[in-house]
């Protein structure tokens, strides 16, 4: 289970992390600065603590990213599958072909 | 559970009029015929796609020039019922331009399933998930958004073709 999948489970502490992860604490540190960096994470004080958790608008701009990209894929996807083979012209002369 | 929310999943389906076989053969083998081509990794367009049929093959893109650029792997291939690629197409550490990282560690996974409706009727479902781990990147990939003529432009330009193709071509 990735850092970011135990993120998902709510607030946690670095040490709570790394407790549960084969990991060392410097490294889940590390990682969840990353996180954080890009808009993914985002930390909080608890007290003496510190809690991380996921930034649902970072997770949501990434996640629409790609979705529009699909969006667009897949309809374009339908059109093509749904278009009658007019002699399915093979535009891959060279398939077989290895380059190096 | 995770929030669904939260997830750094995206899912699709789309029903086409097209038997099975035609669906799968459209996906894997003629992708260059609906892939958007704005799409691209390569630093000029693709001219073909290419999907190795086979576990561990390769999924790359071929410029008019002859010149390779890797998406990622087939994970899993089970045709005509479904396919799993690995992604590795992410923006760029150093520079704002989508790269292809061959580091697994940071590639995420395509499946797309395929179901007979009919002898004519295809489910398609697509599920991409572990976006999260694009994410050290995330910050070139905004910019990429938010730029003059970035991504969010391009598809608004395409959004208008297709507008326009929609009302008969009428200027």
């Amino acid at each position: 289970m990735s850092i970011f999948q135990k993120l998902s489970g709510g607030p946690i502490a670095v040490n709570e992390l790394a407790r549960t992860l084969p990991v060392s604490r410097p490294a889940v540190s590390q990682h969840l600065r990353v996180l954080k960096d890009a808009g993914l994470v985002m930390d909080s004080k608890a007290g003496t603590r510190r809690l991380y958790q996921l930034n649902p608008e970072g997770v949501a701009r990434l996640r629409a990213h790609f979705d529009q990209m699909w969006t667009q894929a897949m309809s374009a996807f339908q059109t093509a599958a749904e278009t009658k083979p007019v002699g399915e012209k093979d535009a891959k002369p060279n398939r077989r072909s290895r380059r190096t | 559970m995770p929030n669904p929310i939260e997830e750094a999943v995206v899912r699709k389906s789309v029903r086409v009029q097209a038997p099975l076989d035609r669906a799968f053969s459209v996906f894997v083998e003629q992708m260059e015929t609906w892939w958007p081509a704005t799409h691209h990794i390569g630093k000029t367009p693709f001219e073909s796609i290419f999907v190795e049929p086979r576990i561990g093959g390769r999924w790359y893109e071929r410029d008019a020039a002859g010149k390779l650029t890797d998406w990622g792997k087939v994970l899993a291939w089970e045709p005509p019922h479904r396919v799993t690629f690995s992604w590795h197409v992410g923006p760029g550490h150093d520079s704002p331009d989508w790269v292809c990282d061959p580091d697994p560690a940071k590639a995420s996974e395509v499946e797309i399933r395929f179901k007979a409706e009919g002898p004519s009727t295809t489910l398609v479902e697509l599920e991409h998930s572990k976006l999260e781990r694009h994410g050290e990147g995330y910050q070139q990939l905004r910019a990429i958004f938010d730029g003059a003529g970035a991504w969010s432009g391009i598809l608004a330009a395409y959004a208008q073709v297709v507008a326009h193709a929609m009302e008969g071509g009428a200027a």
